[in-house]
């Protein structure tokens, strides 16, 4: 039961398995080189991330390397390839490279893998954020000061705002389709939700069908040819639980000469599907800005180590939080795309509050 | 007493016999089980939703077939030799990406249009003769030398992109996807062309014929004068050539190139080729088996969407459908050892 927010390679754990020892080699050498030869004095600013092999991750590193930039430290990026084992390794051989003089902003490949790496980072005195994935009675209070932030976002609001958008572009009536994630992942669960709720409130809106493509967009693709010809001109809508998918589909309706007239909705505010956005195939997308994750994740444990403020000090809300996803539409696409994917996102290191939208609620 | 024993004579010959005609009647029936299958299951679609059966409906499975299809006719060459080949999600991944950073495409400024698609088709023979070389040179089982092309396939289009998907905008190649003939997208004529050129070289040509010869019995094939290294390297690179092509149509169908754009392809195409009647032991099946079985796996795919079939049971009725498949064609009354 991950909370994995990258929806693209989460598939076989035994290709996992081989991808991670494969690539294991080569992680530590990268591990191995930059901090020896660059003295020890200078913070290293690291970021963990399951791999390099999507836009949502590769959006993510580059959010790293801006903050480093921007605060003048070292910048190193650990990658899981979906291998827990790896990703503690990785990040405990990093703590004792940098001999503790580092923060880590980690997005666990698996919740439980949370705990052992923030004793690590607590026990070594190295500041650090996790994102996504933690177990629920693990909280950053436990480990004051070390532990700063744990950040979430919540699939209802953004998959529920989604199905709004769909709803609206479909003139608030007629039957829709959807694409879900994987079964038991957190995420997929959230945005199914999401979608439910908003259901519930339409009832001029029919589900015709919710079938599992497993955030894969090659599923998607078959799985949307089906339903073309099970429901044929009944699909005014298609709400699928990311972009990957829904971009799969819009392509189905392409070659079906449906793209344009069917609106399509995702999540994670890929370039593609913001494109589709501003071409008016897809009805919204939601961002959830994985540059400012990659480069915030830092800035927090960063300013707690410089000292400007004590996370001991701070809210619950501070330390435990949802950020914001953006809410892309007709309406702002262009503007999106133009700040966001032409050209480098412009963000405030220093507002390290900015997009708090509520304190993580466990059931 | 006596007649008890006779009795029981009796019914063991019996039941000898009704073995035997079993055995025979499966042995008859065995190599076109997976026709019957898939008739039965189109039987079964089309009376729950009739609109199966229609033409409609017939391209969409035979578009959603053409890739499987293509992949399964390289691996199913490799199976027969007796080898294994997983390279091919590396192959289209890196095949997508190089194709679609080469046609006129939302990343930079090439526009080769259809050199590209040949090029692609020669970096993916180029990774298969790899293969071959790895196999064959350093005596390397194919599990693993393909196993590893598959991750460094998946790696250079990983390190080619970083992680961004490029969008394909040569519509020349998006026609593959797009553009119909005879109601069948170009993508499922460009299939069974392949098709064909598969069929020829299993059944016209001296490679193919060495190609049994060696799945068969390596040794023999050997001894009987047959170049098997020189025949193992030629079948990895025409395999190699197939899964190229596959990485075009991916990249036609999904109008983008990404790294992960092979993912889950390995595993259809493998099932389909089993299913079809292809033995894992090498020596026996073929192309037009693994035709049959791509059939299958889609029409069942296809045919679980329309029946209205909870996702939560799909997958067990996937899982069952292979084991299924495979008992129904496998003879396995003169198998010595299963493992």
């Amino acid at each position: 039961m991950s909370r994995l927010p990258n929806q693209w390679s989460n598939k076989a754990g035994r290709r996992q398995f081989l991808q991670g020892s494969a690539a294991a080699g080569a992680g530590f050498l990268a591990a191995s080189l930059p901090g020896r030869v660059l003295g020890q004095d200078k913070v290293t600013v690291v970021n963990s991330i399951r791999s390099l092999s999507n836009p949502y991750h590769a959006s993510w590193n580059q959010g790293g390397e801006a903050f480093a930039n921007w605060a003048g430290a070292d910048y190193a990026t650990l990658v899981t390839e979906g291998n827990s084992e790896k990703g503690i390794a990785d990040i405990k051989a990093m703590i004792a490279k940098t001999g503790g003089n580092m923060v880590l902003n980690v997005d666990p490949n698996e919740s439980p893998d949370a705990r052992p790496i923030v004793e690590a980072c607590a026990e070594a005195g190295v500041y650090v954020t996790t994102q996504w994935n933690k177990p629920a009675d693990l909280h950053p209070w436990d480990f004051d000061p070390h532990y700063v932030s744990h950040i979430s976002f919540d699939g209802k609001p953004n998959g529920k705002a989604m199905a709004e958008a769909l709803f609206a572009a479909m003139g608030g009536s007629g039957g829709i389709v959807a694409l879900g994630g994987i079964l038991s992942n957190v995420p997929a669960i959230e945005r199914k939700a999401g979608l439910d709720a908003a259901l519930a409130e339409n009832p001029n809106i029919e589900l015709l069908d919710f079938q599992v493509a497993n955030w894969d967009p090659n599923k998607a693709y078959d799985i949307t040819s089906a339903w073309v010809t099970r429901f044929g001109d009944q699909i005014k809508g298609v709400w699928a639980a990311n972009d990957g998918m829904g971009i799969s589909a819009l392509e189905v309706l392409r070659a079906e000469g449906m793209a344009g007239n069917v609106p399509v909705t995702g999540i994670d505010g890929i370039q593609l599907a913001v494109e589709a956005v501003m071409a008016g195939e897809f009805a919204g997308t939601v961002a959830w800005d994985p540059f400012w994750q990659g480069g915030m994740g830092l800035s927090i444990p960063y300013h707690a180590k410089t000292g400007e403020f004590d996370p001991a000090a701070e809210p619950q809300d501070h330390r435990e939080f949802y950020g914001s996803g953006i809410v892309i539409t007709a309406d702002n696409a262009e503007e999106f795309y133009e700040t966001n994917i032409k050209s480098s996102p412009e963000l405030d290191f220093a507002d390290i509050w900015g997009r708090v939208s509520g304190q993580i609620q466990y059931e | 007493m006596a007649v008890t024993r006779d009795a029981a004579a009796a019914s063991q010959t019996l039941g000898t016999n009704a073995a035997e005609r079993w055995r025979q009647i499966r042995g008859r029936l065995g190599p076109w089980a997976p026709v019957l299958v898939l008739i039965a299951l189109c039987i079964i679609v089309g009376l729950i939703n009739p609109s199966f059966l229609s033409v409609r409906n017939m391209a969409r499975i035979a578009n959603s077939a053409a890739i499987p299809l293509i992949l399964g006719l390289g691996v199913t060459f490799v199976i027969i030799m007796g080898s294994i080949d997983l390279s091919m999600e590396g192959v289209v991944a890196f095949g997508a990406v190089v194709l679609s950073l080469l046609v006129l495409n939302g990343a930079n400024t090439y526009d080769l249009g259809v050199l590209a698609a040949f090029i692609v088709l020669m970096s993916g023979a180029a990774i298969g003769f790899l293969n071959g070389i790895i196999h064959v040179g350093f005596r390397i089982p194919s599990f693993m030398a393909t196993l590893g092309m598959w991750f460094v396939g998946v790696g250079v289009a990983n390190a080619i992109l970083g992680g961004v998907t490029v969008r394909v905008m040569d519509q020349g190649i998006r026609a593959l996807a797009l553009e119909r003939f005879l109601g069948m997208p170009f993508a499922v004529w460009l299939a069974l062309a392949a098709l064909l050129v598969a069929y020829v070289i299993q059944n016209h040509t001296r490679l193919g014929r060495y190609m049994y010869a060696i799945g068969g019995g390596e040794d023999l094939a050997s001894l009987s004068g047959i170049n098997v290294k020189r025949c193992r390297i030629a079948i990895f690179t025409i395999a190699g050539a197939f899964y190229g092509l596959g990485g075009i149509i991916a990249a036609a169908q999904q109008g983008a190139g990404f790294a992960l754009i092979g993912q889950g392809r390995l595993f259809t195409t493998i099932t389909a080729v089993i299913v079809g009647g292809t033995a894992l032991m090498g020596g026996k099946g073929g192309v037009l088996q693994t035709l049959v079985g791509v059939l299958i796996v889609m029409v069942l795919s296809n045919g679980m969407v329309l029946m209205g079939i909870s996702p939560y049971v799909q997958q067990i009725v996937q899982g069952v459908m292979i084991i299924v498949a495979v008992a129904l064609s496998v003879d396995r009354t003169r198998l010595g050892v299963v493992k």
